[in-house]
């Protein structure tokens, strides 16, 4: 079966998430629980770093989906970063450029947040 | 002299023809080497102007059907970009406004009142991809033929760029499109074999939640499915409440369709309803030609209307959700089903092993018994125990309840009583304690019907006890009936409040005691009608004088004639006690 793999951790109060693997109907349960975590806990800001994701499906796209509003409406986001071309192409396709900052590495995603408070 | 100035006047020619030929190629470099339509437009204008030395430039692409968009401006307002102007009578040569009948061009008055004179087609292999316009050159001088050759060869050098990027342009298009579908098609053949391997309907309705997010880009919407005969909503990420009402709407739609194109007047209030709860299309989920269930989505986050492929990716996708969730559920009956039958075959079990396996030789009574258990396994119990050589405890009862948890009850029954019997208390006392012990372990609602009596086989003298069980008939050899009822509450209600009472009956040569359960007196025949007890009554009457295992015989054989064609529901349970004549 599909490897995925997500590991937590926290850089300047924001909470990073590393995408293992691959993201699809079947990995994508995962990220739900770990997004649902921190939802619970009042973490809304969040960054999702695609570097060693190397498949993503639309199943996968849809939990960024399911969680995107709440995150907003706490002031928070999810910002992903570091994504290969192929990863980008699937999100370039079903049009997610115009609804989620996407950004090269994490110092720039880092930035737009301290950016948006300010 | 002349010689002189001819020669000076050919150099000047030859340089001029050079010039421009490197002019042109050049351009043709520079246009041809770049995949930016709007670099090559605007390349091509400032050329122009600046050999026209014009100060103001149009250009215009055939938008199809002779209209033309203008898509570049130089010295004019930036507004004009974007509109589009109808052509009829396209230019198929550097035409001036002046020097046509400016009727037979209305198109050109437009861009005359701008100043624009000058119309150039611009051709690509006989094919007319725009026109530009310009303003005549401040030197005012007429264009010489040289000229116009010179700008006829830039305007088919850029009409040839301009027709490869079109091209280019829209190959990227079309690649695009493929991309798209392909991704579709991926959604749809990684949830195809997601859903295969899924049989948890939650999980399965969160698939396609999120692959619905995914790939349109939506998170406000609802999906009801039939359940049980009935439309229920299972998943919503709705602002408000997805009414019941709305259901019953959802069985005559049978394919996908955007609200805003339901126009029958019956549907209007359908219509209205959807439009505020904020849906924007509804795809109807279809197994077997039947309206299963209904996916409704909202506004796309983009913005974007829903386009046919969008409906129809979500129409696919929705039918293998629903094939799977069918699926999911038919293994799931299956699953219970089998476990069902496990069950009742354990509690056959141990229902058979609880009736005794042989009934004692009860001096001066002729004794019978049977248990026909039903499919369900009924629950019913009776029990012959040998206190003494004259003294026979006969009980009979009715666990509420069927298959495993009433045969552990009836277990339970058994162990009781057997374990209380030889302590030696009265028939009344030990009922007590055979109930308060049974409802101490029994769950709320379990209860059990129970009759038990003890015979005196010496003095024929029948102490009995009736808790809540069906009242046995002792019919005596002049057909007269007496019921037996003393006793008190059905056990493993409550504890005993009220003491139980001990009826005594006495047992003459040929009278015969019938004790049975509901399964005898409730079995139904197939218009829906009760045996009931005045059929047991007659029965038994008119067979008074034949033995116990003959009467139990034809009671048994009535209760099953008169219930055929039917399934038995419950279990049936006989016991017959005659006294035989020993005077």
């Amino acid at each position: 079966m599909s490897q995925f793999k997500i590991d937590l951790r926290e850089k300047n109060d924001i909470n990073v998430l590393d995408l293992k693997g691959y993201l699809d109907a079947h990995t994508a349960p995962e990220l739900e629980k770990v997004l649902q975590n921190l939802m619970d806990v009042n973490k809304f800001n969040i960054i999702v770093n695609c570097k060693d994701l190397s498949y993503i499906s639309s199943a996968g796209l849809g939990v960024f989906m399911a969680y995107i509003e709440d995150v907003r409406k706490h002031k928070g986001d999810i910002k992903l970063t570091n994504m290969s071309a192929k990863v980008y192409n699937v999100f370039d396709l079903l049009g997610f450029p115009l609804l989620y900052d996407i950004t090269k590495d994490e110092t720039e995603a880092i930035k737009n947040f301290s950016s948006l408070k300010s | 002299m002349n010689k002189l100035s001819d020669q000076s006047s050919f150099e000047q020619k030859s340089f001029e023809g050079a010039f421009e030929l490197r002019s042109l190629f050049e351009f043709s470099s520079v246009v041809n080497s770049s995949l930016d339509l709007k670099f090559i437009l605007n390349h091509f204008l400032l050329t122009l102007m600046g050999k026209l030395v014009s100060l103001r430039g149009v250009v215009l692409l055939d938008n199809g059907s002779n209209s033309f968009r203008i898509e570049n401006v130089k010295g004019l307002p930036l507004d004009m970009v974007g509109s589009t102007i109808k052509i009829d009578k396209i230019p198929n040569r550097i035409l001036s406004a002046n020097a046509v009948d400016i009727k037979k061009y209305q198109w050109m008055k437009y861009f005359k009142s701008q100043g624009i004179h000058l119309f150039i087609p611009l051709c690509a292999q006989d094919k007319i991809v725009g026109i530009t316009g310009f303003a005549p050159g401040i030197l005012k001088k007429k264009l010489s033929k040289k000229e116009t050759t010179y700008i006829k060869s830039l305007a088919n050098i850029a009409a040839s760029a301009i027709e490869k990027n079109l091209f280019i342009g829209e190959l990227k298009q079309v690649n695009r499109r493929l991309d798209g579908k392909v991704q579709e098609l991926n959604t749809l053949f990684e949830m195809s074999k997601e859903f295969n391997a899924v049989l948890d309907p939650d999980r399965l309705l969160k698939l396609l939640m999120f692959s619905v997010m995914g790939q349109i880009g939506v998170n406000r919407f609802a999906i009801c499915l039939e359940q049980d005969g009935s439309m229920n909503v299972v998943a919503s990420r709705l602002n408000k409440q997805f009414n019941s009402e709305l259901c019953t709407y959802i069985p005559s739609l049978s394919a996908p369709l955007l609200v805003q194109d339901i126009t029958k007047k019956s549907d209007a209030v359908w219509r209205d309803s959807l439009t505020e709860l904020g849906i924007c299309a509804l795809i109807p989920l279809r197994l077997q030609n039947k309206t299963k269930g209904l996916l409704a989505v909202g506004e796309k986050m983009r913005g974007e209307e829903y386009s046919r492929t969008d409906l129809e990716f979500l129409s696919s996708l929705g039918n293998l959700a629903v094939i799977a969730l069918e699926n999911a559920r038919l293994f799931k009956e299956a699953i219970e089903k089998q476990k069902m039958e496990d069950e009742l075959l354990i509690a056959k079990e141990i229902q058979k092993g609880l009736l005794p396996a042989r009934l004692p030789d009860v001096p001066r009574f002729d004794v019978s018994a049977t248990n026909i258990s039903s499919k369900q396994v009924g629950g019913d119990y009776y029990d012959f125990i040998q206190l003494s050589s004259q003294q026979y405890v006969i009980a009979i009862g009715d666990v509420s309840g069927k298959g495993t948890p009433a045969s552990l009850l009836m277990a339970n029954l058994q162990a009781t009583i057997r374990a209380l019997v030889p302590i030696g208390l009265s028939l009344a006392e030990l009922t007590k304690r055979v109930n308060d012990l049974i409802s101490d372990n029994t769950s709320s609602g379990r209860f059990i019907t129970f009759f038990w009596g003890m015979l005196h086989t010496e003095s024929r003298i029948f102490k009995y006890v009736n808790a809540g069980h069906n009242l046995p008939f002792l019919i005596h050899r002049d057909r007269s009936i007496t019921r037996l009822d003393k006793g008190g509450i059905i056990l493993g209600i409550m504890k005993a409040v009220v003491p139980y009472q001990e009826g005594e009956v006495k047992l003459d040569d040929g009278d015969v005691l019938v004790l049975f359960t509901d399964g005898v007196s409730e079995a139904m025949n197939s218009k829906g009608e009760e045996f009931g007890e005045d059929r047991l009554e007659e029965i038994i009457k008119e067979n008074l004088n034949e033995s116990a295992e003959v009467i139990l015989k034809i009671i048994v054989d009535a209760v099953k004639e008169f219930s055929i064609n039917t399934t038995q529901s419950d279990d049936i349970t006989l016991v017959i006690v005659k006294a035989k004549s020993v005077h």
